[in-house]
């Protein structure tokens, strides 16, 4: 019916939808906000609830009703934390295991992709498809055998099994990789190769640069996930000189006979947990966003 | 790779035995074997050994004990497990269907060209990039019984405080509460990127004909956007049926099992009694369950998109 629309009678009706809707839409535009604003004050109510009670005193914490702002904020938790646990310890073991994990995925998943991607030699398929089937075993499968094989290869509770299991690369990363490797004109190789140059210069000068964001998409993920990860040092740590920021602030929050007697104490443990990824997030929100939507990375 | 199709059969034949090949080839093989040996050694060997071990009897230190089957008739006569596989049930209905159909919600609102798109979906994202267990520390302090702030708020408004973390029920919703909230980010901003793939013009010509908007969304919109629906669905299916932070921390699985789900009970089996063997016979249900139900999912979506495409045409 579309075809028999002439452009005077398709240009009335459409002012008409156009002038109805203009009508009502002021007061639809505020409904719209509000409920985005609700939304958003539900999404971050949390974080500003940890915040703002990591600076009330106890007290202040357990009054009725609740205060939305500390009276007079209690900046010594932040401290105090220092000396209970040792968070510094956490945090630069963090900050450590992520680096380096990032820089594995980083390495071995680009490389393992350039071969799925751009090269040809016997077996590819065959242990493309490998790759693929692997995507699909839960975590939850391979946590149990893998602390069988930390413990054979006497890695539990030491740097390494933090780091070498994730820094040899992922199927993840290397499929996520792959398929951004793909889309880049295969002309580009052959003339390169024409003109004798070798294969790592081609991977190294003239695909890596090309797949700049998705290796960005690789970092945040990585981060993201050796940050955030809790079973598996949960699993694999016992001492306070290896653990992450996440597993010391569970064994911190709910350790000893002083559970939750100092929430305020236990509120800045989380906070300095959560505050370099969130800072991490606002920086880099387009690869966050884009990485997490695309892969369905949740991970959790 | 052209010069090696243009010779004869025989000669390709024989040039492609491993050797031969392998000489020629090394350099991709070489760019593999890091991240091949990473997958075989933590990913491939792992899941092949639990499947070996699920089938002993074994503490982790003693020889292990074949005993076939058993480690599975135990599980199907255990009450635990089917506590646990009914809570998991439970919070994947609780959280799933709840999330989509509220991010779908507010995807629609942010379709509508409202103005600080960026900041409603950063805001929205930020529990999602926070870890699950620090976001239970927090959530467990807000559910706090006598101090926390969602029973302060009831209190203040004339209702009861309710229980949350000392009631099983209670504690399976405010359970379902944390994954609701922390995986709404995701689903919203997926949604909202298929919905702004909907072309305007279909929208708009079905508007000239007269579809109302509900309408509009049944017969245009909703179509479209099955496979990101779909999308989310099997990821946050997988993931829900996953959970283990936020269960851990809140309650330990109590109380009285009631937010014990599959891989909590898992880690209780392997990490705290030592039963390496069952917990790897549960970790293969876990894992069958979730495989089956995102086939069913693929299937279901494949026909519904097909019967949506016939009913359009």
């Amino acid at each position: 019916m579309s075809t028999h629309i002439t452009d005077s009678a398709g240009s009335t009706r459409s002012s008409r939808v156009g002038l109805a809707t203009r009508l009502t839409r002021p007061g639809l535009t505020v409904v719209i906000y509000l409920l985005l604003a609700l939304v958003a004050v539900i999404a971050l109510v949390p974080f500003f609830w940890m915040a703002t009670t990591s600076l009330k005193t106890a007290a202040e914490a357990g009054t009725y009703p609740p205060t939305l702002l500390p009276s007079l904020p209690q900046w010594h938790d932040y401290t105090d934390v220092f000396n209970a646990v040792p968070f510094l310890t956490f945090f630069r073991n963090t900050v450590f295991y992520s680096l380096m994990v990032t820089l594995g995925q980083l390495a071995f998943c680009s490389t393992a992709a350039f071969a799925f991607a751009r090269l040809q030699f016997p077996g590819r398929n065959v242990l493309f498809l490998l790759y693929l089937a692997t995507l699909m075993i839960p975590t939850s499968v391979t946590l149990v055998p893998s602390f069988i094989l930390m413990k054979w290869f006497g890695w539990l509770d030491t740097v390494w099994v933090m780091t070498i299991p994730g820094m040899l690369g992922s199927a993840f990363g290397t499929f996520l990789l792959r398929q951004f490797m793909l889309t880049i004109p295969r002309e580009l190789d052959e003339a390169a190769l024409i003109e004798g140059a070798s294969l790592f210069r081609i991977y190294w000068q003239i695909i890596l640069p090309l797949v700049r964001s998705p290796l960005v998409v690789l970092t945040v993920l990585t981060v993201m996930t050796v940050w955030n990860d809790f079973a598996w040092p949960l699993v694999m740590l016992n001492s306070n000189n290896v653990m992450t920021l996440t597993l010391g602030l569970a064994v911190f929050a709910t350790g000893g006979t002083e559970e939750y007697t100092n929430i305020p104490l236990v509120m800045a443990a989380a906070t300095m947990t959560v505050a370099p990824l969130i800072l991490i997030f606002f920086v880099a929100q387009r690869y966050f966003i884009r990485g997490i939507a695309l892969t369905g990375f949740g991970g959790r | 790779m052209r010069l090696m199709s243009s010779r004869s059969l025989a000669t390709v034949e024989r040039s492609s035995t491993w050797r031969r090949s392998f000489r020629k080839y090394w350099p991709a093989y070489l760019f593999i074997l890091p991240n091949f040996v990473g997958v075989v050694v933590f990913l491939l060997f792992p899941v092949l050994f639990a499947l070996y071990m699920s089938l002993q009897n074994w503490d982790g230190v003693t020889t292990p004990q074949f005993i076939g089957l058993s480690n599975f008739r135990n599980i199907f006569g255990d009450d635990i497990f089917w506590r646990a596989l009914r809570n998991t049930v439970v919070y994947t209905v609780l959280t799933v269907p709840t999330g989509i159909v509220l991010s779908l919600a507010v995807a629609s609102l942010l379709n509508q060209r409202v103005r600080g798109l960026s900041f409603f979906r950063a805001a929205m994202f930020v529990p999602v990039v926070t870890s699950a267990l620090a976001v239970a520390v927090v959530w467990k302090w807000i559910f706090d019984y006598n101090n926390g702030l969602i029973n302060d708020v009831l209190s203040m408004i004339g209702f009861n405080q309710i229980p949350w973390l000392s009631d099983p029920a209670w504690a399976m919703i405010g359970l379902a509460m944390i994954g609701v909230w922390q995986g709404f980010g995701f689903t919203t901003v997926v949604l909202v990127a298929a919905l702004q793939n909907v072309p305007q013009s279909l929208l708009e010509a079905a508007s000239i004909d007269g579809a109302g908007a509900w309408r509009r969304f049944r017969s245009i919109t909703l179509p479209l956007i099955v496979p990101a629906v779909l999308f989310v669905s099997i990821t946050s299916f997988i993931s829900s049926f996953q959970v283990f932070a936020q269960a851990y921390y809140i309650g330990n699985g109590g109380p009285d099992y009631g937010t014990t789900v599959m891989n909590l009970l898992i880690f209780q089996r392997a990490f705290q009694q030592n039963r390496f063997g069952e917990a790897s016979a549960l970790a293969y249900i876990l894992f069958a369950i979730i495989f089956v139900v995102t086939m069913v999912q693929l299937r279901v979506s494949r026909n519904a998109t097909n019967a949506a495409s016939e009913f359009e045409v």
